[in-house]
């Protein structure tokens, strides 16, 4: 990848497009500090993100930051709450009676509120990864980073996701990127990203 | 730093695979009560002989070496630089081994405030007859009250009574395997006879079993008087003082003050059975290794399931990186979960290692060896329980410790990237 300059702003959902091999999961990896092997600077409301010790950056990805992937990602021993709550738990910052009840009302939000105390092997694919929405929410990040969170479902339950991503964004303001390849969802955010052999073609 | 999501992640992984946390448990709890058991035996074993050694021997023998040869007088004459002196067979002297003034050394003996108990006594070798068998021993003769406040030989008595070697006239007391050998029961009359030839006949008045076999086979007790009468030798004659004293540990010191004042060779207990403690040291290392090597195998073991269990949960720990969990907090859940089983596994361990103890201990076992015992004498010193249990941790902590760092440094991109 070369030649890479870009800003995402606040409140904004934006996508990442292009063919596979072009570099949009690098990009993402890279963008949301997973990845922190790339020469020049990635910053993230103006922290430099190679300057973090692991232990900062582990903070600042419990905070700031929430994934969502292709796979769904969740603990598959652990009930869906459980996996909502373990962000909320790392960071602390409220009672564990005030964050069961926040994790419930992502879960409500997002139409799964009565799979709460399921192991998440019990759930279907579409209630997975609705789950893992939820988890991304719980701390309130500034961004949400979601790498192909629809592959891996069916079209119905991957437009009920990809509606409800949506819905955040407005309803909620909430920033997030996204990595796909289905033009169909790309084409309803507010801007999209074409890359190509590692560089960007096209910005809306 | 919020501990709770850990314990929470360590519980439902522990909980979630029994069949495995199980297993790596009974292999701590196998080598702890493994420890228990053995360092139990053996321990209480030697104890026990250790203790039954103590009660027979005297804290200290003063008695005379008759096998030191004196060099020959020629060498007085000519110094050995210039001539060369041979003289072959040396033989010792004629001398009895008397203890010369043996009842005055008695005497100052007991004044000293450290001891509590002075016995003189006399022995010899013996042939004991009774009918057409005949057995030979050692008689000792000995002031029965004396000897008793030493040995407490009234305690191991099984027939008669020690004090009838004062009433009945040519009493003995016998040892049991002795009186078994001879086939002798209580009020028999048997003879003995003394390497210089002289015959008594003597009334059996007890019968003592004091647990050590080598004692029992061959050991009789008459008064000073008739063991002097079969030696042919004057009422002041003796070959033996015993001491007991108030602390056990001031043997060696007295003992070499003893030598050095009456000029006879003083030996305290120590040196008496110097071969028994290094047979206790070599057996000691050998247990210890033996339970060394049973704990690193359970320590390998856990290291083996923490890692297959890291190499399982390389996706939790991929997403636990991703959501915000630090190295440290990963580190922590593997760790915890090592020490959890290694804390648990030992519990059991202990307890089990207890248990089988106390059953083994109560049952009638009947040893007859070098020391005979109705039951197994097993050590219960909360010592070995605290040691297996912190071996137990540390062993599980460092197998725990390796996987666990290992996984600390995994990187999630890595993981997620192969998907």
């Amino acid at each position: 990848m070369k030649e890479i300059n870009l800003t995402i702003n606040s409140g904004e959902f934006v996508s990442i497009i292009g063919p596979s091999g072009s570099g949009k999961s690098t990009l993402l990896y890279v963008l949301s500090s997973l990845d922190r092997e790339y020469e020049g600077q990635v910053l993230l409301k103006d922290i430099e993100l190679k300057t973090l010790t692991n232990h900062k950056m582990a903070h600042l990805r419990n905070k700031s930051i929430g994934f969502i992937f292709q796979f769904h990602y969740l603990l598959a021993d652990f009930t869906a709450l459980d996996n909502v709550m373990l962000p909320g738990m790392k960071l602390g910052e409220i009672t564990h009676e005030e964050l069961e009840e926040r994790a419930l009302e992502k879960l409500n939000l997002l139409g799964i509120a009565d799979q709460a105390n399921k192991k998440i092997n019990r759930l279907s694919g579409g209630q997975q990864q609705r789950v893992s929405v939820a988890r991304a929410l719980i701390n309130n990040p500034r961004i949400i980073f979601c790498d192909e969170p629809t592959g891996n479902l069916d079209s119905k339950n991957a437009s009920v996701v990809f509606d409800m991503l949506k819905n955040l964004t407005r309803e909620f303001d909430q920033t997030i990127l996204m990595v796909t390849h289905d033009d169909s969802f790309s084409s309803k955010t507010d801007r999209q990203i074409q890359l190509l052999d590692g560089k960007i073609i096209d910005r809306d | 730093m919020n501990r709770l999501p850990i314990l929470k992640i360590v519980y439902t992984h522990l909980t979630s695979r029994k069949r495995q946390t199980i297993v790596s448990m009974l292999g701590v709890t196998f080598g702890i009560t493994v420890f228990i058991f053995q360092a139990g035996v053996i321990t209480g074993l030697q104890d026990f002989f250790i203790e039954k050694t103590i009660n027979s021997t005297a804290h200290i023998h003063i008695y005379q070496d008759k096998n030191q040869k004196s060099p020959p007088v020629l060498q007085k004459i000519y110094s050995a630089d210039e001539t060369w002196i041979s003289v072959p067979n040396i033989k010792s002297k004629n001398e009895l081994p008397k203890l010369k003034r043996g009842l005055q050394i008695v005497e100052i003996l007991e004044s000293y405030p450290d001891v509590t108990g002075v016995s003189p006594s006399l022995s010899t070798q013996a042939i004991f007859k009774i009918g057409v068998s005949d057995v030979s021993g050692i008689i000792n003769g000995v002031n029965i009250r004396k000897e008793n406040q030493l040995f407490d030989l009234e305690e191991d008595m099984v027939n008669g009574s020690i004090i009838r070697l004062e009433t009945v006239n040519n009493g003995i007391i016998l040892g049991s395997g002795l009186s078994e050998s001879l086939g002798t029961k209580l009020n028999d009359n048997i003879t003995a006879v003394s390497p210089g030839g002289v015959a008594l006949q003597m009334k059996v008045v007890g019968i003592i079993d004091t647990g050590l076999q080598e004692l029992d086979n061959s050991r009789a007790y008459s008064s000073i008087r008739n063991a002097q009468k079969l030696m042919n030798v004057t009422g002041s004659y003796i070959t033996d003082i015993n001491i007991k004293l108030k602390d056990v540990d001031q043997a060696g010191i007295l003992a070499d003050e003893f030598q050095s004042r009456f000029g006879y060779t003083a030996e305290d207990w120590k040196e008496a059975n110097e071969g028994i403690f290094s047979v206790f040291r070599i057996q000691n290392i050998v247990t210890y290794l033996v339970i060394i090597s049973i704990l690193l195998v359970s320590g390998f073991g856990i290291f083996n399931i923490l890692s297959m269990m890291i190499y399982e949960k390389m996706n939790d720990i991929a997403i636990l990186k991703s959501i915000g969990y630090t190295d440290i907090d990963i580190r922590n859940v593997f760790l915890l979960e090592a020490l959890i089983i290694g804390f648990l596994g030992g519990l059991i361990g202990l307890v089990i290692g207890f248990v089988i103890s106390w059953i083994t201990s109560a049952i009638p076992t009947n040893i007859e060896g070098i020391i005979s015992s109705e039951y197994l004498n097993i050590n219960f010193d909360p010592l070995f329980y605290l040691l297996a249990f912190v071996f137990g941790l540390v062993a599980t902590g460092i197998a725990g410790y390796l996987p666990a760092r290992k996984a600390s440094k995994i990187d999630p991109i890595n993981i997620i990237r192969s998907q």
